[in-house]
């Protein structure tokens, strides 16, 4: 090949080069120009009742030194000398792919399976749990909050619903999954590395003259659809 | 009338210099658009970026759907993408936003087994 043939080769060549690099340059851009929105999901279930993603456990003011933490239901009870609570616990180290410390919780909600509602529309206040229990120990006199009555004050739970049966309550059907526990703060906490000890449920007033009780299913129920779930969905990128 | 070689190979390495400044321009062009690679995943538009309700809906033991709620407005017309993964099986399902937002079911390809941690992936294309 001559040397002017040599140089125009290779010249074609340049040309072909250029236009590949600048049509793979294109490509990324018109990718990266389209709305693209995309949030992850960690859904926790305290499915099969051995698993340890979930704690659950009721403590009873009328069997103060007895644990319930292999119940099959959960209870909240407001009655004087009779109150019941609930501590419930989600592991999020098991989530898989690991929620980054880093990632921003978007929402991240408690559901639970209400079987029983009172008749009467009743406030419950969710408690981010400020000391370590567990399912199997807890009782009324050594859960975290101690043993008084309606303490911690209403105002310092994280988050209130209701339940009942009158139309206007949030929650006023049995059989499903009761809405409006929304735990966000928390959980932004504990993915951001704030100890995760769960949350304590308890009657906003307790104490109570007349017995009101709510119940939802419990963990060692071993019912799938009915299991006590966190959601948690968060994006890693903000 | 014939050139000389010399003319030829100038005329040539011009063109060729042209080409790489007219390279040049396109990537200073990308530049402006996205700095680079990252900061263009950064800058993305995105439709929202409240939080997203995720519920399992259940056939027996498996989840055969998910139910997306909350959506704004903003996200109508959108193409929502779901995958679900319990460790063992990863199953897909795509379905439109409604125009005004709201909630969207979408159906899984194959249904997963309910296991007590699965991953629910969602990413909104569009609108």
């Amino acid at each position: 090949m001559s040397p002017a043939l040599r140089v125009v080769a290779a010249a074609v060549v340049m040309v072909f080069a250029s236009i590949a690099i600048r049509s793979g340059f294109a490509a990324s851009l018109n990718l990266s120009s389209q709305a693209f929105t995309p949030y992850r999901t960690c859904v926790l279930s305290g499915t099969p009742a051995t698993t340890t993603a979930a704690s659950d456990a009721s403590v009873r003011q009328g069997s103060a030194t007895s644990n319930f933490g292999t119940q099959t239901t959960n209870n909240i009870a407001t009655q004087s000398g009779l109150n019941r609570r609930l501590y419930i616990r989600f592991d999020l180290t098991q989530c898989v792919p690991a929620i980054p410390a880093s990632a921003t919780v978007r929402l991240a909600t408690l559901r639970m399976y209400l079987t029983v509602l009172p008749a009467v529309c009743r406030t419950v206040d969710v408690f981010r749990a400020t000391a370590s229990w567990t399912e199997a120990a807890i009782t009324w006199n050594n859960q975290p909050f101690g043993t008084a009555i309606n303490n911690p004050a209403s105002g310092s739970a994280v988050d209130t619903f209701d339940v009942g049966t009158p139309v206007g309550c949030e929650n006023r059907t049995a059989n499903v999954y009761n809405t409006g526990l929304v735990v966000t703060v928390d959980v932004a906490a504990f993915v951001a590395g704030t100890a995760n000890n769960g949350w304590r449920l308890r009657g906003d007033v307790e104490g109570s003259a007349t017995a009101y009780t709510q119940t939802w299913s419990a963990k060692d129920l071993g019912t799938a659809s009915q299991a006590p779930q966190l959601v948690i969905t968060y994006v890693t990128v903000p | 009338m014939v050139r000389p070689r010399s003319t030829i190979l100038i005329a040539i390495l011009a063109s060729t210099g042209a080409l790489a400044v007219a390279a040049t321009a396109f990537a200073a062009s990308l530049s402006m658009n996205g700095g680079s690679l990252g900061m263009a995943a950064i800058s993305t538009p995105r439709c929202t970026a409240a939080g997203l309700g995720v519920v399992h809906n259940l056939s027996g033991l498996t989840v055969i759907s998910v139910t997306v709620s909350n959506l704004p407005a903003g996200c109508g017309n959108a193409t929502l993408q779901v995958t679900v993964n319990n460790q063992v099986t990863s199953s897909s399902g795509s379905a439109a936003v409604p125009a005004g937002g709201g909630s969207v079911t979408v159906t899984l390809g194959v249904a997963v087994a309910i296991s007590a941690v699965a991953e629910t992936d969602l990413v909104l294309i569009g609108p």
